[in-house]
């Protein structure tokens, strides 16, 4: 039974997360022909409503949606909205009007893009939604580990960094743990809140959490800005010395096969040092060039109830 | 007005309900006892199976008048109040402008002489509520106000907070704090836990109410002032009132809101606005805590923290919809059907929590079904129900969690002085 969202990982189950990987694959494949596009979407329009500023996931999605040969209009949503104060019933009425079949939303509010699915027929697809959720970074991710470890059932993965107010900590570990995958979080103590889930054990300090833990990967995630000047951590000196990914730990890593994988975009000299990227279990081109495979799957597998 | 109850179950604050007939004569009392003759002339009303007792009052109500009528005038409130079984509210200051001179009490008492139940108000401890300077503490006395608060926020400087005290209590004035350390409070839309780390949303974790509660309390064991502090949500808030009263003597007490005895935020599921107020609803165990603290007599007072926001108000996002549940309506049944109906307490605990140490903390007579007082008493179906429909509420607004929900119980009659205020 096909879904008409796409709002968060939580609620969906083992068997339709394998089958969003599955059909991931044959979009992948698309990529290295000479015509990248498929006729699935054909006729239908596709609306990018960002309240947030991303480049980069925007960018996503666009691609993805084109390559189904869907319609893409980007709505440009006004700054004064974005700050604060437009309802969902505003911004529903303006939406209404441009009979989009799908809606791809960011929003830096969390349970925003859901309080609009609500609202509307189209399908709305979660880009990201304040520190709640971001589901096709998830899928992305899990596709990435898959190439790598298609027997995923048991493998290890130490989320790094901010766990407070990641929305990419809380998608990406609920999505690896419904696929079996034991996930732990590492990251200043003001970072990891105790709170997070009983279940998924708590490191504070990197050593400790390599050594017990044995990661077969570490997922790096991004350190906010605003995060480095609100007080955290001391500095982000600092913080590079303690959790990042130094010349000295990258060898560590590469010693045990450990792959590294980060949603981007990353703070260089913060969370991993320059020559992670050339570090060839580094998996962050992968899960860039996934991440539109990932999108294309989800975005073919929903059922708007537009007419 | 010459009115018989007849059959009904007579509550007070001591005893059990027990099987009486009122006779009430040009507003007063004339005589209760069981199978009393029916007297001549008078309207016979049979309510039997129901309870007789005292109309309810609320010491923590919020009004939005001056300044945010299209939530709520002090009218549609007090109405709200009467469909509820209360027949006496305080209102807090947090209008706009601030309830923090004469000027303004005056103002607000004006229009509360057109409500059919007495409207009190608080008053400010520092003007505007900004927590720079002291409000004009003896004009409000002298307007009529008993009670200084800075509800909706604590006076975030304790040494202001102690010099208002010493200062205020001189006038026979006492305080009541809204406990909250704003820095840990954060944005303040729901409890620090699992919830908000779910829902991706910055939690304000039980310890913002527990420290600044701990500070207020102290102030007011240093300085001889009488504080109460306004809807408890923690255990450990609780706990501390409860220690310095009877460890210290000092003069102290606390309420606790019927939200905070029955919810928690689990209950906001997805992003549910209805379930969004300040402090918030906090866990299962803390229901538990207040509950007990509630029967062995921690809590002095219950209040609604009677909160009106619009529908459109409500429907923002989660973190930008304001705080706070619209509650007279719904309390007292809330309550019947949630707790006595579920034999978790007794008539006699509302009756004193709800109705007489409210009154008693405001210096006002207490209300009781005896010979001789003055009419104030309300009759309860626990046979009845409520449905909490948009028609039903006389609340101008509808922001409860109970919103089109039915519950066990039903308020049937109103009855104040010589007017019958609701007959259902
Ligand atoms: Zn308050």
């Amino acid at each position: 039974m096909a879904r008409k969202d796409f709002l968060d990982i939580v609620s969906l189950d083992r068997e339709e997360i394998i089958q969003l990987l599955d059909q991931a694959e044959p979009f992948k494949d698309l990529f290295t022909r000479s015509v990248k596009k498929v006729p699935a979407l054909k006729g239908k329009t596709v609306l990018m409503l960002f309240y947030e500023p991303s480049t980069r996931t925007l960018s996503s999605f666009e691609v993805a949606a084109k390559r189904l040969s869907a319609d893409v209009t980007t709505f440009d949503v006004p700054s004064s909205s974005v700050t604060k104060g437009e309802s969902v019933r505003d911004t529903i009425d303006t939406l209404q009007a441009m009979r989009a079949d799908y809606i791809v939303v960011r929003h830096g509010l969390s349970g925003q893009p859901a309080a609009i699915a609500r609202q509307t027929g189209a399908s709305v697809i979660n880009a990201g939604d304040g520190a709640h959720a971001h589901p096709t970074q998830a899928l992305l991710d899990a596709f990435t580990l898959r190439e790598k470890f298609p027997e995923m059932e048991g493998k290890r993965v130490l989320i790094t960094g901010d766990i407070l107010h990641s929305r990419v900590a809380r998608s990406t570990s609920t999505i690896l743990r419904k696929l079996g995958v034991k996930v732990a979080f590492l990251g200043p103590g003001s970072l990891v809140p105790k709170t997070a889930s009983p279940e998924i054990p708590r490191f504070t300090n990197y050593d400790q959490a390599i050594r017990e833990f044995g990661p077969d990967a570490v997922y790096l995630l991004r350190i906010q800005k605003e995060r480095m000047a609100a007080p955290f951590f001391p500095s982000d000196r600092e913080y590079h010395n303690l959790y990042g990914i130094t010349d000295e730990r990258l060898r560590q890593l590469a010693g045990q096969g450990t792959y590294i994988m980060h949603p981007g975009p990353i703070n260089r000299g913060v969370e991993l040092c320059d020559a992670v990227l050339d570090y060839d279990r580094c998996l962050i081109s992968q899960q860039v060039e996934n991440g539109i495979a990932a999108r294309m799957s989800v975005l073919y597998g929903l059922k708007p109830q537009t007419s | 007005m010459n009115l018989f109850l007849k059959g009904g179950e007579v509550a007070s604050e001591n005893t059990a309900p027990a099987r009486a007939d009122v006779w009430i004569e040009n507003g007063r009392i004339k005589a209760v006892g069981a199978d009393l003759a029916e007297p001549e002339g008078a309207r016979v009303v049979d309510v039997s199976g129901k309870i007789v007792m005292p109309g309810m009052f609320d010491a923590h109500v919020h009004f939005r008048e001056p300044g945010g009528e299209h939530k709520e005038t002090i009218l549609d409130g007090s109405e709200a109040a009467i469909n509820g079984g209360i027949t006496g509210v305080v209102m807090m200051p947090n209008t706009s402008p601030s309830i923090d001179s004469a000027t303004v009490v005056k103002r607000v008492l004006d229009a509360a002489k057109e409500c059919r139940i007495p409207v009190l108000t608080s008053g400010c401890i520092t003007v505007g509520r900004k927590g720079h300077e002291m409000a004009g503490i003896d004009g409000m006395k002298k307007a009529g106000v008993l009670m200084l608060t800075d509800d909706g926020d604590a006076v975030p400087d304790a040494a202001l907070l102690k010099r208002a005290m010493e200062y205020g209590s001189e006038f026979g004035m006492f305080f009541a704090s809204h406990c909250e350390e704003p820095q840990l409070a954060g944005p303040r839309a729901l409890n620090e836990g699992a919830v908000s780390y779910r829902l991706g949303i910055e939690g304000t974790p039980a310890l913002a109410e527990e420290i600044s509660m701990s500070r207020d309390l102290a102030l007011a064991h240093a300085t001889g002032a009488t504080l109460h502090i306004q809807h408890v949500s923690t255990a450990i808030g609780m706990e501390q009132i409860k220690w310095w009263r009877d460890e210290r003597g000092a003069k102290v007490s606390g309420e606790v809101s019927p939200h905070h005895l029955m919810f928690t935020d689990e209950d906001i599921g997805d992003y549910d606005t209805h379930y969004k107020m300040n402090p918030p609803l906090r866990t299962a165990e803390a229901n538990v805590a207040l509950l007990e603290g509630l029967k062995n007599g921690a809590f002095r007072i219950i209040a609604t923290d009677h909160a009106p926001h619009t529908e459109f108000e409500k429907s923002r996002a989660f973190e930008d919809a304001p705080n706070g549940i619209s509650g007279l309506d719904t309390a007292l049944v809330s309550l019947f059907d949630r707790f006595i109906d579920k034999g978790e307490f007794g008539w006699d605990l509302i009756v004193k929590r709800y109705s007489a140490e409210p009154r008693r903390m405001m210096e006002l007579e207490v209300a009781e079904v005896a010979e001789g007082k003055i009419v104030d008493l309300i009759v309860f179906d626990p046979n009845g129900e409520t449905t909490f429909t948009k028609e039903f509420m006389k609340s101008k607004s509808s922001n409860t969690p109970f919103l089109n929900k039915t519950l066990k119980g039903s308020v049937e009659m109103v009855v104040l002085g010589d007017e019958v205020l609701l007959e259902r």
